[in-house]
């Protein structure tokens, strides 16, 4: 099914983007994306499958989604009022 | 299911719009493409018998959590994506061949994917029929009142990170409090407390 | 049933005391939380006094362990112990609230005294022999707390650790005895055993050996000959500590076990004659040993293991309701020499040597009398307290035999020298110390007074037949120990006995008077010399047992340590090795994430092609 394979390159892409990009909130644009690709892979197996019970999921993953981006845009506003960047590779403090 | 003229369409736009959100320099630019992206995909639920889902993903991904990213952008003025140094400067080749890899992987899983056969109709994916599941206290209905709980806690955290001096003067004490280092009293100190040594 | 219930609460409220003043003792602060722990002892006190009045209780918890109910038994006997240890308790309490006035642990000392006496009403109550051996540990626990309680110097902590580990070994008896009366009647419920051993069908050297074991248990607790080593160095505790805990109740607790298994012992030649001498042991080594002491709480330690042997005795030759009546009086007159004793010291600024004390008659009038009184008592004049009871003592060891009765009255004069080298050494005499002494106030000098009247006059409930045919503890105490009937003594003979042990005592308090005054001639100084060490029974314990037990300790260190290099070497193999792997640590988030996506993909490949 073709939106199986849509869902399994979206997911690549947003994984080079977080790999690639350098600061914080694109990185975490990228990581939206991911999550987008695996709610798509639900919504095709709910409809091959015929159960709504993914579709329920997906409704969670949006709703964490959510929450999720309130705490990490308001991690990333801290950091860079303390920091003033939003560079994730200039944060190196934990450093074997 | 062939793909036809729409379905390719739609796939083509997807993938050049996720390509965008992470090669586009202006991360403003990016957000807007990942709206587009989402609006696709919107269209793809409805299509896959999930309109209920399609509207969420509208209203709450389109709507309000890219808007949230633009308006951070803003408010940081961290337009650019040119930021820093750059320590890893090979990491792109590897993201891009690990990236391909991923994505050869997951497409040769997916297409082994062998459908049920006489898979039961949806109801459209409306509320009318995802309703039942969510509220069921067999199915779904504590996980729906712990996430509705965890969007309560992120909310509050939310504020705490960004406004610590608030807090402060609300409550009187710090959202993290600094540990004050209080020196042990010397050994002599301790035995002097008891004035009057008796038995 | 009501009243029933209102058992529990009787222990209750002591560990309520025990819980709020552990938890919120810094806030309820100095003196509210002395008052409070003494009121509800108090409360305890009006509570068993009222379920007692009203023909005892029963509470049975049943469903406690599988087979073992979780019994209390309020009956005569456990009544009058009640009675001491809360009464008693109390008065301590009290006078407590003024002796540890000032001291940094003020709330911390009132929650382990009110859970000692929790743990000592278990252990009195308990019908059920694990019940009992709940309260029995837990007294040892406050015990240990409470001697420890200045644990910042170091003599204290060990004192405490010493009782902790000699009482062990008593412990180790009280489970044998446990498991072989549950192995032989299958109930460990004392009031079934009682029924049990009547009906018979058992062996009865399984049941000697039971009682032996008991045995063991009261020696540790009782601190008997061999293992009465702990009882001196308790006395690093607080004053009222030692005055409760050491001299008027816990250490009784041996007696009542005793006591209380007394269908078990009685008619045991065997027992008998062990707990008869080991009493006899007892009674004269702590008294010779008192005769020595310079410490004022050393000296009034020994003169209660002496009387703890008078109680063994009473055990022994099978007068129960007498070795109760002595401890009911022994608490008194005991408990009112500790408090005397510790007003001294609370005078004096911590001063405990008697060379450093004398003539504190001149000072401190009322304390004075309150030691007159200990004295009398303690030495056994007419007709105080300690008179009645130890006379009661006498006429039983003569029925055993005439020569138990002249070994008796060789430790009673003994104990009447002790108690008068204790009064002339503090209150006669010259002042020899630098400090300015000062009467207690007013919440000392009360609960001494009461204890004083009990002193006085509690001797009367226990008369010989020939005054007072029925008199009230006898056959009080016989409803709930048992019968055991005994030929009384001719009326005359009794009479000869009362009016020897009576001569005896006045002129050997008045023979002390006069000798403890003077200068001590030379054969008196090299028996203090060795009385003061204890007769060295601590120096042979440290050569017999401590010492091989800490070589074997070094020897097991010394192969411990080589194990531990070996470790040690493996260690700093493993430690290489993670700072090898701690490179990976770069710090980078994205090379994180390239390790995350490496991984997923090796991970969804191999479930994918497998």
């Amino acid at each position: 099914m073709i939106w199986l394979v849509a869902s399994a390159l979206l997911f690549s892409i947003g994984a080079y983007g977080a790999l690639t990009r350098r600061t914080a909130i694109l990185v975490f644009l990228s990581i939206e994306l991911m999550l987008n690709a695996a709610a798509l892979s639900l919504i095709s197996f709910s409809k091959l499958s015929g159960s709504l019970d993914a579709q329920v999921v997906v409704l969670f993953i949006i709703a964490i989604a959510a929450a999720e981006v309130a705490v990490g845009l308001g991690l990333i506003v801290a950091i860079f009022r303390r920091r003033e960047t939003t560079s994730v590779d200039e944060l190196r403090q934990l450093r074997g | 299911m062939s793909a036809g003229f729409w379905e390719i369409l739609a796939l083509l736009v997807l993938v050049g719009t996720g390509i965008a959100v992470v090669r586009l320099q202006n991360a403003v630019h990016a957000a807007l493409a990942l709206i587009a992206n989402f609006l696709v995909v919107a269209g793809v639920y409805v299509a896959l018998e999930a309109r209920f889902v399609a509207m969420v993903q509208i209203i709450v991904y389109a709507g309000a959590i890219v808007v949230l990213f633009l308006f951070v952008i803003m408010l940081l003025s961290a337009a650019s994506a040119n930021v820093g140094a750059d320590f890893l400067p090979r990491l792109p080749w590897v993201a891009g061949l690990g990236a391909l890899a991923l994505a050869g992987v997951l497409t040769f899983a997916v297409t082994r994917f062998q459908p049920p056969a006489g898979a039961p109709a949806l109801g459209g994916g409306l509320p009318q029929a995802l309703g039942p599941l969510l509220y069921d206290p067999e199915k779904w209905l504590y996980a729906l009142l712990v996430v509705g709980f965890l969007l309560l806690v992120a909310t509050v955290a939310a504020v705490v990170l960004i406004e610590p001096e608030r807090i402060i003067a609300a409550t009187g004490h710090p959202a993290h409090p600094r540990q004050e280092k209080k020196p042990n009293p010397p050994i002599a100190e301790q035995k002097d407390e008891r004035a009057v040594v008796k038995r | 049933m009501l009243e029933n219930l209102l058992l529990p609460l009787v222990i209750g409220l002591p560990l309520l005391g025990f819980a709020v003043l552990g938890l919120f003792g810094r806030r309820i602060g100095e003196p509210a939380a002395g008052w409070l722990a003494s009121l509800l002892v108090l409360g305890s006190f009006c509570l068993g006094l009222v379920l007692l009045l009203q023909g005892g209780a029963r509470w049975t918890l049943a469903e406690w362990l599988p087979g073992i109910p979780f019994s209390l038994n309020l009956d005569n006997l456990s009544g009058v112990m009640l009675m001491v240890v809360t009464g008693v308790g109390f008065l301590i309490h009290v006078w407590a609230i003024g002796y540890m006035h000032g001291d940094p642990g003020y709330s911390r000392f009132f929650s382990y005294f009110n859970l000692f006496i929790a743990a000592m009403l278990v252990l009195i109550l308990g019908d059920s022999l694990p019940v009992v051996f709940i309260g029995w540990e837990g007294v040892g626990l406050a015990s240990y707390l409470l001697i420890g309680f200045w644990y910042h110097e170091r003599v204290n902590a060990d004192s405490a650790r010493k009782a902790f580990i000699v009482n062990r070994i008593g412990d180790l008896g009280f489970l044998l005895a446990m498991g072989l009366l549950w192995s032989m009647f299958g109930t460990l419920s004392i009031s079934e055993l009682v029924d049990k051993v009547e009906a018979g069908g058992y062996s009865f050297t399984t049941l000697t050996l039971a009682g032996f074991f008991l045995l063991i248990g009261a020696i540790g607790k009782s601190a008997q000959v061999p293992l009465m080593v702990w009882l001196p160095d308790a006395m690093a505790g607080p004053t009222p500590v030692s005055a409760l805990i050491h001299a008027a109740t816990m250490v009784t607790a041996g007696v009542y076990l005793l006591v209380r298994h007394a269908f078990i012992l009685h008619g045991d030649g065997f027992l008998a004659g062990l707990i008869v001498a080991i009493g006899l042991l007892t009674a004269y080594y702590g008294a010779l040993c008192s005769l020595g002491q310079w410490d004022i709480k050393r000296i009034v330690a020994y003169t209660t293991l002496s009387q703890l042997g008078f109680m063994f005795v009473a055990v022994g030759v099978g007068a129960y309701w007498v070795a109760i009546f002595h401890i009911v009086t022994h608490a008194f007159f005991k408990a009112l020499m500790f408090m005397t004793s510790g007003s001294v010291i609370h005078a004096l600024g911590g001063e405990q040597d008697v060379r450093q004390m004398g003539g504190m008659r001149k000072y401190l009038p009322a304390t004075h009398l309150h030691g007159l009184v200990a004295t009398f008592a303690s030495g056994g004049l007419v007709p105080l307290a300690g008179f009645w009871s130890k006379d009661a003592i006498l006429a039983y060891a003569f029925e055993f035999g005439p020569w138990l009765w002249v070994l008796m009255l060789g430790a009673s004069v003994l104990a009447a020298l002790y108690s008068i080298r204790w009064y002339v050494l503090v209150f006669w005499g010259e002042y020899r110390g630098k400090a300015h002494p000062h009467e207690s106030p007013a919440v000392m000098l009360w609960p001494n007074h009461i204890l004083m009247g009990g002193a006085l006059g509690v001797g009367f409930i226990g008369l010989p037949y020939v005054i007072d045919y029925k008199n009230f503890i006898e056959p009080y105490l016989t409803k709930a120990i048992g019968d055991f009937p005994h030929e009384k003594l001719p009326v005359l003979t009794e009479w000869v006995l009362i009016a020897i042990s009576a001569v005896v005592a006045v002129a050997a308090l008045w023979w002390g008077f006069r000798f403890f005054q003077q200068k001590m001639p030379a054969w008196y100084e090299r028996f203090q010399a060795a009385a003061l060490q204890g007769f060295y029974a601590d120096a042979l314990y440290n050569t017999l047992l401590v010492n091989p037990a800490k070589g074997l300790a070094e020897l097991l260190f010394g192969g411990d340590k080589g194990l531990l290099s070996g470790f040690a070497g493996l260690g700093s193999l493993m430690g290489g090795l993670g700072s090898l792997l701690a490179r990976l640590e770069t710090g980078a988030l994205r090379f994180y994430l390239a390790g995350l996506l490496l991984a997923l993909v090796l991970l969804l490949g191999w479930g994918v092609l497998r």
